[in-house]
């Protein structure tokens, strides 16, 4: 039966291997494959080969390792595989479930194939993630120094000795749910231990090192000293030793030191793989589950909605009424927001601003608090800024998320202008309000700063509200147009292709997105500064900011209006079932 | 109500549909049957408007539905084979969402009414997440009925229903034919188009074979007239010889 699955494995990754390299027939595909390969190699792969970079990396940057040194990165590795493995028995609550696709689950599950059989399939499974992770992080490490191989060897290691770990202790968990203990009580069981021991460590620094002092936490130095006294004695020792040991490998400074680091960590590692097979858990019935909720999710992802993806969808509560009658956009900005998630609930809102108000009023009354209103005043400018180019990226409720339901929008009796208006308001809405809030507090802030400034930076938050609403909406605008005309390069979510072309295509966008926002822009910014010299001498430059912004705002507005006409006649020439065949 | 003249689909040079024309008069309603890949839904999603067809004309309710596409669209309805409804409202916020749309102002006497009709008024605040296939089905049902159309398309209306739920289907389809909507049902279930279509309409390869009333085609394709069933029929016509290639019915292995 082994053989059978091996060949599934085997064919499954073949033939996608292959489809990838057919696609790249498409221009889009090849494109992206040229320029994500370009990407991968200057990031990762150039330190690997340059002649310069060939034995142990870049000589400039290599860090020298001293034995002193290793051993704190093994101290740190261990105990960060500790807090690891100490998770793993806090937070699942779920009964022990290999994650099997919906198609392994119905061929898989009722065939003639032992239990046994099946944790093999799903552990070799494993190892194409683990390996693929594994010369990731490799490639990363490596910069820092050291062999490749020794690096690659030494994360499959820890990877896998992991992967092992979590399915044992799935397992475990299981078990003791079967002999009645609960999840509550295994987490204070486990807690106890972590405590129990984190007290024999502390009893034993108490009694057996010097009393901590100031000096012991001067600096990082100090620091690292302590830690490495209380970590390589006493208890710590033996309750770190096993994860050093599986650290050990991938810290290995020569072949020597990584041939004698490997056969405890490979012991370890056969240990777990004998406690995993040996398990004799019942996990089908809990697989099942989990398979179905994978497929929920592949499906909701594929459907473009990422929130629907990550956890049940509840009914919630409108932003407004919606009357049955009235502008038909309107529709979908409601639809859109409902859409929204549980993170943007008007209560949040409604929370936000009082928290505004409330740090406002305390900053603005608190007169010597100067500096830390500065402070405040250019974390707010960067917040803004941030929600400029990250805000239209991360809040994709219009097009990009509704475009596998386009079959269902050309049903609706609207033009195709109202669609695109309707789908692109609610993100510019969001981020409205969001940006708002924030010139609000700015406001707030601006009263604690030295009263000259006072005017000038209220005619900035005056423009700057004005602005920013119809700049998100032309940075909306792009990629909603850009998902339109080129539908299967966007990630739509029904497309979420991966892999180096993925990533190629992904860059290839970012670039074209910033070079049509540049464009648009330029017509506004000559007006801002045609308006702001003319009239900065005539009226002072806290009239003539607001007067400035308003005529580059007007210019915007209308750009976003011919842009919304376009969009909307970029939709009624979308040919749904051109997309499908692609 | 519905007329269609030389509609043509081509993707690249792939004929989907060609030069199919028919009309529809309100109260009759239409079997589109054929095997897979004969141009069925690409034929009813051309005429929703969803997708342009090549060439042709097609007019819904006297609105052609290219140049008064919006017209078109107020007077009709579709159902796809596969409910598709938006996983954060719940059935309520559906139907006033396309409420909305439709701009159908008494909506919630109409909802109430059909959520009371296709038996899910107990699941007025469920998200579609919480729902069976069959309810998603009704919900998407009573979503496109919500503005009273004139035209209905169904793509296999029955997928997923049970027993009780494909009567009500039919029910509700026979109900609307005398309410004088003209509707076109797709479906593989021949059964069906036998039992609630007045004609039948086959086509193959993108080809209109046959048009007419259920006599009308089987005097067509059959020696002697009303002894054969529309699936026999549907055999002869869409066969390359015209021979029945009916597939013999295996005996059932007794142990």
């Amino acid at each position: 039966m082994i053989p059978a699955l091996f060949y599934l494995q085997w064919q499954s990754f073949r033939n996608r291997l292959v489809t990838r390299f057919k696609r790249l027939k498409q221009p889009k595909y090849l494109f992206g494959a040229i320029v994500g390969g370009l990407y991968v190699y200057f990031y990762f792969f150039r330190y690997l080969f340059h002649q310069g970079y060939a034995n142990g990396g870049r000589a400039a940057v290599k860090l020298s390792v001293s034995p002193e040194h290793l051993l704190l990165f093994e101290l740190g590795g261990a105990l960060a595989l500790f807090l690891i493995v100490l998770l793993a028995w806090i937070i699942p609550r779920e009964r022990a479930a290999l994650t099997f696709t919906e198609a392994e689950v119905a061929f898989l599950f009722p065939a003639p194939i032992t239990r046994r059989n099946l944790i093999h399939y799903k552990l070799v499974r494993s190892q194409l993630r683990i390996v693929f992770s594994a010369l990731i992080f490799s490639l990363i490490s490596r910069r820092f120094g050291g062999n490749f191989w020794v690096h690659a060897l030494g994360w499959w290691l820890i990877l896998s000795t992991l992967n092992l770990h979590f399915l044992g202790a799935s397992f475990a968990r299981t078990l003791m749910l079967d002999r009645g203990i609960s999840n509550w009580l295994r987490r204070l069981l486990v807690l106890g231990l972590a405590a129990a021991m984190v007290a024999s460590v502390w009893l034993w620094a108490k009694q057996t090192l010097p009393a901590l002092n100031s000096a012991d936490i001067a600096n990082l130095d100090s620091i690292l000293d302590y830690a490495q006294r209380l970590l390589t004695a006493g208890p710590a020792l033996y309750l770190l030793y096993p994860f050093r040991l599986v650290v050990r490998p991938l810290l290995a400074p020569d072949t020597a030191a990584l041939f004698s680091a490997l056969p405890p960590v490979l012991l370890i590692f056969l240990l777990h793989y004998l406690w995993v097979i040996y398990s004799d858990v019942a996990f089908e019935e809990a697989s099942v589950e989990a398979s179905q909720k994978l497929a929920t999710r592949i499906a909701a992802v594929r459907a473009g909605n990422w929130q629907a993806a990550g956890k049940k969808q509840k009914a919630r509560r409108p932003w407004f009424k919606l009357s049955p009658t009235g502008p038909l956009p309107t529709a979908l900005l409601w639809k859109n927001l409902l859409g929204i998630g549980q993170a943007f609930s008007p209560r949040l809102w409604i929370v936000l601003i009082l928290v505004v108000v409330v740090a406002g009023f305390s900053l603005a009354n608190g007169g010597h608090n100067q500096n830390l209103s500065s402070v405040a005043a250019v974390i707010i400018a960067f917040a803004l800024s941030y929600s400029l180019l990250l805000g239209p990226q991360l809040l994709r409720l219009d097009f990009r998320r509704d475009l596998p339901q386009a079959d269902v929008l050309k049903t609706f009796p609207m033009r195709g202008w109202q669609i695109a208006l309707g789908e692109i308001l609610a993100p510019v809405v969001v981020l409205m309000a969001f940006q708002w809030l924030l010139l609000l507090v700015g406001a707030g802030l601006i009263f604690c700063l030295p009263g000259k400034y006072e005017a000038l930076a209220l005619a900035i938050a005056t423009g700057a509200a004005m602005l920013l609403p119809v700049l998100d909406f032309l940075l909306l605008l792009i990629p909603n147009a850009a998902v339109l005309l080129f539908p299967s390069w966007i990630q739509t979510g029904k497309d979420s292709s991966r892999g180096i072309e993925a990533t190629g295509q992904r860059l290839i966008f970012a670039l074209g997105q910033m070079l049509a926002l540049l464009l648009a822009l330029v017509p506004a910014a000559v007006a801002f500064i045609g308006v702001f010299f003319l009239l900065k001498f005539a009226l002072g430059p806290a009239a003539a900011v607001p007067l400035a912004s308003l005529a580059a705002t007007v210019i915007l507005a209308a750009e976003s209006g011919l842009g919304v006409m376009l969009l909307g006649k970029l939709f009624e020439r979308f040919d749904v079932s051109e997309e499908h065949t692609s | 109500m519905v007329q269609v003249e030389a509609l043509t689909k081509l993707y690249g040079e792939f004929t989907a549909v060609s030069e199919l024309s028919f009309s529809l008069q309100p109260g009759e309603v239409l079997g589109l049957v054929g095997p897979n890949g004969a141009g069925k839904t690409t034929t009813l999603r051309c005429l929703a408007g969803i997708i342009p067809p090549t060439r042709g004309s097609i007019r819904v309710a006297g609105c052609d539905i290219i140049h008064d596409a919006i017209g078109a669209k107020r007077q009709l309805a579709f159902f796809t084979d596969e409910p598709r409804l938006f996983d954060y409202l719940t059935v309520w916020q559906h139907l006033n969402f396309v409420a909305r749309i439709y701009q159908v102002p008494d909506y919630e006497k109409i909802g109430r009414e059909l959520l009371e009709e296709l038996e899910i008024a107990n699941k007025r605040d469920a998200m579609p997440g919480e729902l069976s296939r069959g309810m998603k089905q009704k919900l998407a049902i009573a979503c496109g009925l919500l503005h009273s159309p004139k035209v209905i398309y169904f793509d296999e209306p029955l997928t997923g229903l049970d027993p009780l739920g494909i009567r009500r289907m039919k029910d509700s389809i026979l109900k609307r034919a005398r309410g004088g909507a003209a509707i076109i049902i797709s479906s593989h279930l021949l059964h069906l188009v036998e039992e609630i279509c007045s004609r039948v309409l086959i086509l193959k390869n993108g080809q209109k074979i046959a048009d007419g009333t259920l006599v009308e085609i089987t005097r067509k394709f059959s020696e002697q007239a009303g002894d054969t069933s529309l699936e026999e029929i549907f055999f002869r016509a869409t066969s390359e010889t015209g021979a029945s290639v009916a597939p013999p019915v295996l005996p059932l292995e007794r142990k």
